[in-house]
Order: C-alpha cells, then structure tokens, then sequence
C-alpha cells in the first residue's frame, strides 16, 4: 500500500541531521521503498511503498522506528524519539459505557467520553499535514482520527455519544440482507458474517474497521464524543471491505492485521489531541477490552544458521545493534544461539528463523552481501526438449519471408466453439474466451493489413485452449500462418520447404471442411497423423495453414539416413504431357514416380495451357542407364500416364 | 634471347603507362599475353634452350609476364572514368524475401540462451492452473490481501477438490512447484519462460505478457548466489558495465525477499526521465520460503535456493536504442511494426 509521510511530522520522532533525500535514498535500499520525494512548501513528503506484511511502518512513527535503525548503517547519527502521550487528565464526569464483545470478532475495543467540544476548527498545521498526506480535513474531530491513525497506525473513529441509545454496543456477525447507511449517505446491503455493533435494539450503528454510519456519526451539533479504537479480526474486515468494495485507508490497514498493542498509544494519543484542540475534558473512564494480551512469542536460531544464509559473517555485536533499533531484544546463549524477543507490532510477520536472517540481512545491507555463482553439481538435462525445434521452425518460416505475429490468446465469443474456456472476469467481451484456434486472430491481423500490404505471410506459434473434463485444459502449441498475395502453388510451396527442412514425409490429402473454398483445402499428414490444414479460406482472399506443433516435432526426423552418393550420373529429360481439364496434377507426379525404381526424381517445371512439363531424373545406383534403358522407362509412363489420366506427350 | 626479353619489357612498359583508354589496355594485353603474344612466343620457345639457360630465362619471362599482368591491372585502375569498361556499381541489389522474429522471441531466445550456458534447465510450463500451483504451494492463503496484487483471471468452472480455483497464472512462479514436484530431488536449475496473465492494461501493462522464472535450489545455496547469477544475467544482456542491486520485498513465497535494479541502460545509472535515480526496477526475487519446499516436498533441512520472476518484455523494453514508448505495441499485429525488426 502506497502511503505519504511528511518530514515535518517525521522529524517529531526522529532525531537526525540527515536531509530527504539521503533519507529516502538510504531506507530504499534497506527498508521500505520510496518512491519519491518531493517537496511541498517548507516541507518535504516521502512516498512510500509499504508491503502487506509491514503494516507496523505504515506510520510516521512506524516509519520514523525503520529510519532510525537504517540510517546510522551509512554513517549518519538518528535516534527514534518516543510516542508517549500523556495519561494524566482530569476525568470530569464517569458516563457509562457498555460493550459486549465477542473473542472471535474483535481482539480489544478501546472507547472514552468527551464532553465540552469548544473548538471545530482544525488547527492550520494539522489540516496541512492531512492534506499532504492526502487525507481531506474535515473537522477538528474527525480530523483527530485520522491523525491518530496516520501518526500512531492503528485506525480510530469518533462517534455522536448521544446517538448511541444505550450507550451500548454489541459487537455481531451481520446476518444476510441487512443493511446499512454509511456517513456518506450510502446504503449497502450486508452479504452476512460482516463484523457489525449493533445498539442493542437489532439497529446496526457501526461497520468498524471500514467506514462510519450516518446515524451515529459526529456532526456539528454534537456535544460528546465517544472516542473509540477498534481491532478486528483482519479476514473478516478484508472480506467486508472487498465484498462492499468499500476500500477506506482503515480498511486497508485493518485488513493488514493491526498490533492491539498501538490500541493504548492511540487512544491516549487521541485524548491529547482532543483535550489541546478542542478543548475537551474527558467524561469517563476508559473503557480497554483487552481479553488475550500479547505474550512476547521468541524466535530461536543459530548463529551458523544466519552465516550459512547470508553467505558472509557478521560479528555477534554488530547483529545485536541491527536488531534492537527495530525493537527486538537480543540474547545469546554460548555464543552459539540466538534469542529473539519479538515486539507485539512485529507478532504477525516474524514467525520463522529466516524472517530473523531477512531482517539482519537489509540492515547489513544486501548491498554489502558479495556475488558469486553458484558451485555444485548440475541437474540432469531433459533429453529432446522442443524449444530448439520451436525455433528452427519459425526460423525457417522466417528465412522464407514470414512475420511472426504475437495475437492475443483471449478473444471474443465468436472465435470460439462450444467447449471453450470461459472467464469469470474478463476484462471486456473481447477477451473473455481462450482460444481454440489461431485462425480467426490471424485472419483479424491479416484483415487489419491487407489494405496497406500488397503481399504478405504472418504466422505464429502459440497456444490453443482445449478443455479437459474436470482437468486443466490441454494446452496444445499450435503453428498458424496466412498468406495474402501469393498464389496457391506459391504458398503451398513454403509449407512444403518447411516440411522437407524438418526431414518430414508428408502427403497432402484434399479434403473439405467449413471455412475453406470447396476442393481448395488439404489434410497434411504424415504416416497416418494429421498434422495440419492448408487451403484457400472462404470469404477472404486469405490462403490459411495451421499445423499441430507437437505432432510436426514428432514427424520431425533430425538425421536422415545417409544413401551413398550415386556413383553413375542420372540421365534428366523434360516430359511435356497434355493433360485432359481436371486432372490433379499431383497425381500425376505420384505415377510417374512410382512407375520405375530408376526414377529417382520427379518435378513440374512449367505449365503452358493444358501442357504440363516434368523434369524425370532416371538414375540407377550400380550403372549409367542406355538410351534403350531409359525409353523403355519413359513409354511405361507415357502408358501409365495415358491410361490413368488420358495424358497424351506433346512433341 | 635475354636482351630482347629486357626490351619487350621496357617497350611493354612504355606502352602500358601511355595507354589511354580501356580499349588500347585490351590490344596491349592481346598483343603480350594472348595466345599469340610476344611473351607466349618466349615461353614457347624456352624448350629450345640448354637446361641451364631455361631455367634462368624461363624466371626472366615469367617476372616479364608478372609485371606486364600487374602493370595493365594498376593502368585500369588508373584511367578515368570515361575511358574504362562502363559498369555501375551502385545498381540496387535484388533482394530474397527474408521475414521477421517477432521481439519477443528473440528476447525470449537471448534469455534461455544466457541461463542454459550456466546450467539451468529451459522448461515451460502451463499457463492455465489450479490455485494451488500458483498461489497455494507458494504459501499464499485463501484471501490474503497479498493476493491483490497479481490481479488474476479466473475461469468459470468447476473447482478442484484438491487444488481449488481454475485460473490464469499472473506468474511463472507455478512453475517452481511444478519443477520441484518434476525433479523431486535437487540439485534444481530450472529457466521457466511462459505467458503469464493479469487483469490490467495501460503503458506498462498487456493483459497477457511473457516471464521467466529462475529457481535453483541446492545444499548451501545463499544470497550471494542470488546476486551472482543476477548479475551474470545482467552483464550478459546489458554488458560489463551494468550494475545491479537488491532492496527489501515482501513475497509470501520467499524469505527473505527481494526487489531487483538494474542501472539504467539509458542515462547509464545518472539518473534520468525513464529511471528512479539511475536505477530501473527488473523484477522480484527471493530465498525460496520453508513452506514452499515442504508443499512441493523437498527438505528444507537439507536444502535451499533462490527464485526470480521477470518479465521477458521489461527486459526488452530496457533496451538501449529500442524506445518503443506503450508495451501494448509489442502486441500490435500490424506490419509497419512486425517488419521493423
């Protein structure tokens, strides 16, 4: 949580000649984390970063304790003044106040009366330190309150005594469906289990911990306050405050879980205010429920504990001079075991040795800690890992003129079928699916640049969403890619050379599907496995590829088996063929090279009308063929091709 | 034989450095070296000779042949524009279609590529998790206000008995149990780089982004590794002359914790518009948490480590010369960006 501390006020609590901007700079790198300084008239104001487990520094005096423990580790005197207000007053009335409380809801309820109210009006230089630290000044006594809470950070609140009834509060679950009007007019309507002080006749007066009420708040007409600190149970206000969405700076420390202890300091600190502000006296005893005082809980270490951890040595002595400074008491036992006293306000984060190791660690400063790597033995290497095939395949596509696209994973309800996973909280309805498919996001990407491009191929490798029954989904890597501007060989092409720079034994299958222009889509299979799609897209002028990754590195074969190199030369003739209209060509390329074990390759060359040219290497491993040898091939084909196809050559 | 080579050479010579054009260079050339030029008709002739004699002779026309050879090459050279071969070097090449590596791989790639070279192992692992593997086993309870902060999408479906909430994962960090339960006894170096989720989106901010998460884990493994492999890391990517630094976090799933600086690769750590006083934050980091070991049933006795979760585009956004101003680009699917790089 983001906070603001004035230097002026720090310096109430903390001796130092150190400026800002050390001071900022010094407890950055050992303690919570400033932002910024900035300064504001004559003063100048910290923004601070405090983490969930440190509320106790969420204070000017919680933070004043961590600058005085850190600044003389850089060579700068400071010493933590102490917040002790004063206890002696005079109590002119004993007004009654009754409050039943419950163990499991509140851990201690501090409250006293304040009669004779003169003074509204908030001193100039407490309405400046509010105002700094961004909390807007209302009035003398609600100003009071967040006082307290900024300077000693334990919330408190004021309300109208006389508006109490009874003079009675009881401390309940809130059952569902009730509701409640906070002092800003707002009415909320419980979910149940809320911590609430009801006044005894069932009406709630109070959400405590997260806002006041409209009819037991202070106005102008109040004449005696009950001034009241409240420590609730943290879940409890977190689940209110979340559930309401009711997110007031004392439901962000209470949710924190707030050391009873500061109670007392803040209930006396709040009656110093009031008595020297407003002029009040005090009207009644003060009222402590307090059922299970803190017992001082130890931590317990060894010595060669911290060493081992910090990786260097630092001297008995000097760990004690870290410590005690943030308020933890220190003893050894031989020399060898240490002895951690923790302070109430640090029961909740120190629990463990190694919060001792972590504390001893930021004061000696992590700066000072040396860096090495790590020796030791290395863990055993994954065999066939599909990262560096990942990369050879967007390698090649890329090498081949391909833009790798990044399209986001979430998408809308169109993109998707009916098995898909479905947000709680999307962020809008354009994102509230994973996706099945890479092709509507490139088909979107490709739209948003055809105007602009001529030609292009994007792909991309990423993720489909498949939902598992009951389990996580599976998450298959899946390679997409569409091409605008080239034609159906030239495309078909690329996906043929990415399939032959994997060593993959591919054949295409035609076979419609939706989404796809009739006869104009291919399966791409490799023995038996589908591995993927192709084919001219419906309503674009888009040519689409998606390929299974997974099953792609699987047909992928790193070392193809070495064939001795042809001692005799290949003869290589081109064939033209007429063929008759629709034929497929690639059949014709299949028959021809399946028509004599001495043709060892076979490619379309040109295409002029119905005329077809294929260059046909005959080559036989163990001799030079004769121009007999090769006729002889050439009029089985010529034979196979003309009674199969009615293909007839063109001479 | 020998003074009419010693001729030839001279009139050669004289020839050649009076040559005007590109033309003349050419006959001179025929008329020496052709097939029937002068100094041919000497090395035809050199069979004739008493072996003794060849043998000088023949190293005489040969220096006669070089010289010729280098003087009518140096003579081109030499001749003005107008008078040489026409032939215009400047014409535009024909260029091959080559594409484009998204940044993002790329960055990815040069990621793996530095940890793996100090043994880490690469793994990636899902993106879609129960509750447990990203918040549970990481010692985060049910509720923690902690748990805010990684602002996480949820799926609507059925919850696990066991491991609870489907959702998401806002880090990396599921991946430490997931390799701790994988490896089960260590040593663990493991480089974990995936897409990870977070329901926010301005400058800084996409709602799907890339970490990697570190984690080694071994007897004696103490801060000083951490900072080591950090700075290993950051020299790496960034040079000799980067500077890094750790400052006090609080992570549930580690003790201590910590925040990682780089020095500013901009203003190189004097401090400018882009950093906090030289420094620019990189990410979290930490001593793995007792807890964390005992979910994922490793000894905390026996062992312990470190973990860092960053993200893959702050890195490359931390690229001096890049200066693209909204992480959100990164993600735009339009070419006049893709082609750029």
């Amino acid at each position: 949580m983001d906070i603001i501390i004035s230097d002026n006020w720090l310096r109430d609590y903390l001796q130092t000649k150190a400026a800002p901007q050390p001071i900022a700079k010094y407890v950055s790198l050992c303690g919570p984390s400033v932002e910024k300084v900035n300064q504001v008239d004559n003063d100048y104001l910290y923004h601070v970063e405090i983490t969930t487990n440190r509320i106790d520094s969420v204070s000017v005096y919680g933070f004043a304790r961590e600058v005085a423990a850190i600044l003389p580790r850089f060579g700068m005197a400071a010493k933590l003044k102490p917040l002790s207000p004063n206890r002696n007053f005079k109590q002119v009335d004993n007004l009654p106040f009754t409050i039943l409380s419950d163990d499991k809801l509140v851990n201690r309820t501090i409250g006293v009366v304040l009669t004779n109210i003169k003074n509204w009006q908030t001193p100039g230089w407490m309405s400046k330190r509010l105002t700094s630290c961004g909390i807007r000044s209302l009035n003398a006594v609600v100003d009071i309150t967040n006082f307290v809470m900024l300077e000693v950070g334990h919330p408190s609140h004021a309300f109208d005594y006389d508006k109490i009834k009874n003079n009675k509060f009881i401390i309940r679950e809130s059952k569902k469906g009730e509701k409640v009007t906070s002092f800003d007019g707002k009415t909320h309507e419980l979910h149940g289990g809320d911590i609430v002080f009801d006044d005894g006749k069932g009406e709630i007066i109070d959400l405590p911990g997260i806002i006041g009420t409209k009819n037991s708040v202070v106005d102008k007409n109040t004449k005696r306050v009950f001034f009241f600190i409240d420590n609730n149970d943290p879940a409890r206000i977190r689940k209110t405050s979340m559930g309401l969405a009711i997110r007031t700076v004392a439901a962000s420390i209470n949710e924190k879980g707030v050391d009873p202890e500061l109670g007392e300091t803040a209930i006396y600190r709040g009656i110093e205010l009031f008595r020297q502000i407003c002029g009040a006296e005090v009207a009644s005893k003060v009222f402590d429920n307090y059922p299970k005082p803190y017992k001082k809980k130890k931590i317990i270490l060894d010595k060669s504990f911290i060493d081992e951890n910090l990786g260097v040595i630092i001297a008995k002595e000097e760990i004690e001079t870290y410590l005690t400074p943030l308020g933890f008491e220190c003893s050894w036992q031989k020399d060898k075991k240490l002895f951690v006293g923790i302070p109430s306000f640090r029961a909740n984060d120190m629990n463990i040795p190694e919060d001792v190791v972590e504390e001893i660690a930021r004061i000696y400063g992590y700066h000072n800690i040396p860096s090495e790597l790590m020796k030791g033995s290395l863990p055993n290497p994954l065999h066939k890992t599909v990262f560096p095939i990942e990369s050879l395949i967007k390698q090649t596509l890329k090498a081949l003129g391909g833009t790798e696209v990044y399209t986001l994973s979430l998408v809308p309800k169109e993109y998707v079928g009916d098995n898909a996973l479905k947000l709680l909280n999307p962020l809008g309805k354009d994102t509230e699916y994973l996706r099945t498919s890479l092709k509507p996001s490139l088909i979107h990407a490709a739209n948003q640049n055809k105007s602009v491009n001529d030609i292009f191929h994007q792909f991309e490798m990423a993720n489909v969403y498949l939902s598992g029954k009951d389990d996580l989904p599976e998450e298959r890597m899946t390679l997409g890619g569409i091409f605008y501007g080239y034609s159906y060989r030239q495309s078909k092409g690329i996906i043929e050379n990415l399939l032959s720079e994997l060593n993959v034994n591919a054949e295409f299958v035609p076979e419609d599907s939706q989404g796809f222009r009739p006869s104009r889509r291919i399966n791409i299979k490799s023995a038996k496995t589908i591995l993927g799609e192709f084919g001219i897209l419906e309503n674009d002028d888009f040519i689409y590829y998606g390929l299974d990754t997974k099953r792609l590195i699987d047909a992928y074969n790193p070392h193809p088996s070495f064939k001795s190199i042809p001692k005799y030369p290949p003869q290589i003739e081109d064939l033209t063929l007429v063929l008759p209209e629709r034929t497929k060509v690639g059949n014709v390329v299949q028959t021809i090279k399946v028509t004599d074990q001495n043709i060892n390759k076979v490619e379309l060359t040109d295409i002029f009308k119905n005329a077809y040219t294929f260059r046909i290497n005959y080559q036989n491993p163990k001799k030079t063929l004769t121009n007999d040898e090769v006729e002889k091939i050439r009029e089985k084909i010529l034979k196979n091709v003309k009674l199969k196809f009615g293909a007839l050559q063109k001479l | 034989m020998r003074e009419e080579i010693i001729n030839t050479k001279n009139q050669a010579i004289a020839q050649i450095t009076e040559a005007k054009d590109a033309g003349e260079l050419e006959r001179l050339r025929v008329g020496y070296l052709g097939r029937k030029g002068k100094i041919t008709e000497f090395l035809k002739k050199l069979k004739d000779l008493h072996p003794e004699e060849r043998k000088q002779i023949g190293i005489l026309v040969n220096d006669t042949k070089n010289t010729i050879i280098k003087l009518i090459s140096s003579q081109k050279n030499q001749l003005k524009e107008a008078a040489r071969d026409w032939f215009d070097p400047t014409i535009p090449g024909i260029k091959q279609n080559l594409g484009h590596l998204h940044l993002v791989t790329k960055a990815v790639d040069e990621i793996a590529e530095v940890f793996e070279k100090i043994g880490f192992i690469r793994v990636r692992y899902p993106e879609v998790e129960w509750d447990w593997f990203s918040f549970g086993a990481l010692n985060f309870p049910e509720g923690h206000p902690a748990r805010d902060e990684w602002e996480t999408f949820f799926i609507d479906t059925k919850p696990h008995p066991k491991y609870g909430s489907m959702l998401l994962t806002p880090h990396t960090s599921s991946g430490q149990v997931r390799e701790m339960l994988r490896v089960k006894e260590p040593p663990i170096r493991m480089i974990n780089i995936a897409k990870c989720y977070r329901r926010q989106s301005d400058v800084s901010h996409y709602p799907m982004f890339h970490q990697f998460e570190g984690l080694v884990v071994d007897k004696n493994i103490n801060i000083t590794h951490l900072k080591g492999t950090l700075d290993y890391f950051a020299k790496a990517v960034f040079g000799k002359s980067i500077k890094t630094r750790i400052r006090p976090y609080n992570f549930l799933f580690t003790e201590p914790s910590f925040e990682v600086d780089f020095s500013c690769t901009l203003c190189k750590g004097r401090g400018c518009k882009l950093c906090r006083g030289g420094w620019l934050e990189v990410g979290g980091a930490g001593m793995v948490h007792p807890n964390v070991f005992k979910a994922c049933n490793i000894d905390p006795k026996k062992y312990t480590g470190f973990a860092f979760g960053w993200g893959v585009e702050r890195i490359l956004m931390m690229k001096p010369g890049l200066n693209i101003p909204d992480l959100r680009q990164l993600y735009s699917t339009e070419l006049s960006f893709l082609n750029q790089f």
